[in-house]
């Protein structure tokens, strides 16, 4: 992978400027740090929605999955799970500083392997499946997921989980500056990852697979290897996100907060769409620019904030349908490095 | 590569969005005493939602019009940011953040739901801002060691196992037959296991104990249980769709039952909505119009339901009252602690000692309300169709005496 002067010079600004954001923008702190989970979500989503052209809606599984696990081992791992989540419970137990965060630092990374494992095991069966019947079926993944979670005792079933509370250290700040740098080191990471497998033959044969499966295949490569290797990649970064998202909002519902399917599951298909699928940046400027607007919709159109948001949806379809950076790259193409003969582009139209 | 450029400009574009949206309001501006709330104005507790807000603004209204909150020789107003969590505890939890941090709020009330408190509880504690909630009642709230957090209900667990005592003492003492049919959510899960620690109690047996998901639109598949099972008294808890989608399908499918208790009848406006069908239905509730308490705004639960019914067109629930009292409570602890410095009116909250037209109010150690009892009604039905919410339980409030068993649909 090589970094060109100006790439370097912009990946240098963007790190600049996420370091100093929290202090810049000391009250966005959690909204700064959902940015972070949702461009996670939006980029790792393209992977198989934009490069690989197979529209999941099973992502949610694993961000939902990585939720439930770095709470449950982070409780899990000192104190008994099951008097922790039970409603009638008279204890109260309270984590250690280092407690806390030494349950974190495993609990996040159950949260990263479980899924990815899972997603390799759930790949083999449903990667087959193409077009619609894959949409599908992965929608019901993620409704499946949050009613059995809804049912299972120990992690608190329909009355929900609360995670361990963020102990008293440092300034009233620092929760808020934890969970930030903790979920834009995510990013960066997921950035990193997309990136190198960007730069590689993998995102040809993703490509390829979008492009004609059956061509691919019969030019001798073995799509379900890579479909498989992308979707556990796509988990294992979803996963890291879920379980953040976790403790930066202290309380899973089975439905409402993990496998959240129609809000999270739904709007990372949204903010890839929105910033052009298939792109690198598309889906980062997708996700900053939806969350964006969301924000302002909520505090300016109270009660009427997703007819504003369905008009914002029907205004993309209609005027950008190819995304923000698909529209960029047709009105700018030299822009994105790409030479256009006018002569040429000429002769086409008078050809018509 | 120009593209940079374009993210460049971009992301200072960004930059500048953000710091010139940055409005923070103190919590007293002038003389207003600023409270914060998020409130589902949307989603699947719209309604109760709606309620709260209703509870609230109604307080607000009345007690500033009535002289306000006397602090330190000084007059202040109430006044209340309203922001929508969507029946989202994941939003509810983002929103006090951002009232908190964003809008400077230092005193917040609660939103709907134990589900949302539960997620909204950590924040305002972190930051060490006093809640006063009137629509969180799941007990696991008041079991995390929570300083900042007052209920002015009483906790889930209560709500229906009064009920089973009653069908207990008409069987004569002997234990009775339960089933069960509970939403998964925080609250009814609680009002199942005040449930169950009563069967356990009384010796009964539960012979059905369903889970409904949240949407809850259909519930036939444990009504056709209930009629092969018969058992003594069918529990139902599941907000105002849960009230509902039970009167509506037990009608339906004319399921006998000698007893059916519920929650959330008056939210859901049954009498209204299902007439007849819903009666004799025995509803838990936290407060009933008829109840004696007073205090000087409302001054009794007539008064307020006749204000409240001028007011929006609608008779109060319970959680519109619990709400309005939130507000009352607030005004207490302001004049006692005379300061809006947070630890004192935390302090000052948790001596609260009053009686306001909603009830007693007197707060445990983890925060709920411990001088309140819960009541239970029944929907009664004159010949003409119209029916009304009657007190039957317990006996120091009853104002009808308990119809049991229910007669079947067949003689109806």
């Amino acid at each position: 992978m090589s970094i060109s002067k100006n790439n370097l010079i912009l990946y240098v600004g963007i790190l600049i400027f996420g370091i100093a954001a929290p202090f810049l923008f000391p009250a966005f702190k959690v909204q700064l740090s959902i940015l972070c989970v949702l461009i996670v979500l939006a980029t790792t989503w393209n992977i198989q929605g934009g490069e690989m052209g197979y529209n999941s809606f099973g992502n949610i599984l694993f961000y939902g999955l990585g939720m439930y696990l770095c709470a449950s081992v982070q409780v899990g791992m000192f104190f008994p799970l099951a008097e922790w989540t039970e409603s009638g419970g008279e204890k109260t137990f309270v984590h250690t500083p280092a407690q806390f965060f030494q349950g974190m630092a495993v609990g996040l990374v159950v949260a990263a392997v479980v899924p990815t494992i899972v997603a390799g095991l759930i790949g083999y069966s449903i990667l087959g499946l193409r077009g619609h019947y894959f949409a599908i079926c992965t929608l019901g993944l993620g409704v499946a997921a949050g009613e059995i979670s809804g049912g299972i005792e120990i992690i608190g079933a329909g009355q929900g989980f609360t995670t361990p509370p963020f102990p008293d250290v440092g300034s009233l700040d620092s929760r808020g500056e934890f969970f930030y740098f903790l979920s834009f080191f995510v990013l960066v990471l997921t950035f990193i990852a997309v990136r190198g497998i960007y730069s590689t033959r993998f995102k040809l044969i993703l490509n390829a697979i979008r492009d004609n499966e059956d061509k691919a295949e019969a030019m001798g490569i073995e799509t379900m290897k890579y479909k498989i290797v992308g979707w556990m990649i796509s988990a294992f970064f979803c996963g890291l996100a879920g379980g953040i998202m976790g403790g930066l909002v202290g309380y899973i519902d089975s439905t409402d907060v993990a496998f959240d399917g129609r809000e999270m599951g739904v709007f990372m298909v949204l903010m890839a769409i929105l910033g052009g699928k298939g792109t690198l940046w598309g889906p980062i400027i997708g996700a900053t620019v939806f969350h964006i607007f969301k924000e302002g919709f909520w505090t300016f159109f109270l009660g009427w904030q997703y007819v504003a948001l369905g008009v914002l949806i029907v205004v993309i379809v209609i005027y950008f349908p190819e995304g923000i950076m698909g529209w960029l790259r047709e009105k700018y193409p030299e822009r994105f490095g790409e030479i256009v003969d006018e002569k040429d582009r000429k002769a086409q139209v008078e050809l018509k | 590569m120009k593209l940079n450029k374009i993210i460049l400009s971009f992301i200072s574009a960004l930059a500048i969005l953000f710091s010139t949206s940055v409005v923070s309001l103190a919590k007293v501006v002038g003389d207003k005493i600023v409270l914060g709330a998020a409130i589902s104005l949307t989603g699947k507790y719209s309604s109760n939602g709606v309620h709260t807000q209703n509870g609230y603004n109604m307080a607000v209204d009345r007690i500033n019009s009535m002289g306000g909150v006397k602090v330190g020789g000084k007059t202040y107003k109430f006044d209340i940011i309203y922001y929508d969590d969507e029946s989202n505890p994941k939003r509810a939890a983002q929103l006090a953040e951002r009232l908190i941090s964003q809008d400077g709020v230092e005193f917040m009330l609660g939103p709907y739901s134990s589900g949302l408190t539960k997620a909204i509880a950590p924040v305002t504690e972190k930051y060490g801002v006093p809640m006063v909630e009137a629509n969180g009642a799941s007990r696991s709230l008041f079991t995390k060691g929570y300083k900042y957090l007052f209920a002015v209900l009483a906790p889930a667990n209560l709500y229906l196992d009064v009920a089973i005592d009653l069908a207990v003492e008409k069987n004569n003492g002997k234990g009775v037959t339960v089933a069960m049919a509970f939403e998964q959510d925080a609250f009814s899960q609680d009002v199942r296991l005040g449930v169950l620690d009563a069967i356990k109690r009384t010796g009964s047996k539960k012979v059905i104990d369903d889970k409904l998901p949240k949407e809850l639109n259909d519930m036939a598949a444990t009504l056709v249980k209930v009629k092969q099972m018969k058992p003594d008294v069918l529990v139902v808890s599941g907000h105002t769709k849960g009230a509902l989608t039970a009167i509506r399908q037990i009608s339906e499918m004319k399921v006998d039952v000698p007893m059916l208790a519920m929650t959330h009848c008056d939210a859901a406006k049954l009498s209204k909505q299902h007439g007849k069908n819903s009666q004799y239905a025995l509803c838990a509730s936290q407060w009933h119009k008829t109840l004696t308490y007073k205090d000087k705004f409302f001054k009794d639960g007539m008064t307020y339901d006749a204000d409240f019914t001028k007011e929006f067109g609608y008779a109060p629930p319970y959680q519109a009252a619990e709400s309005s009292a939130a507000l009352l409570v607030f005004k207490d602890a302001f004049e006692r602690a005379n300061s809006f410095d947070q630890k004192k009116v935390r302090d000052a909250l948790a001596a609260t000692n009053m009686q306001t037209f909603y009830g007693n109010i007197k707060f445990a150690e983890g925060g709920q309300n411990v001088d309140k009892p819960m009541v239970l009604f029944q929907v009664m039905c004159d010949d003409a169709g119209k029916c009304e919410n009657k007190v039957v339980a317990p006996t120091k409030w009853a104002s009808a005496k308990l119809i049991h068993p229910i007669p079947s649909w067949s003689k109806r």
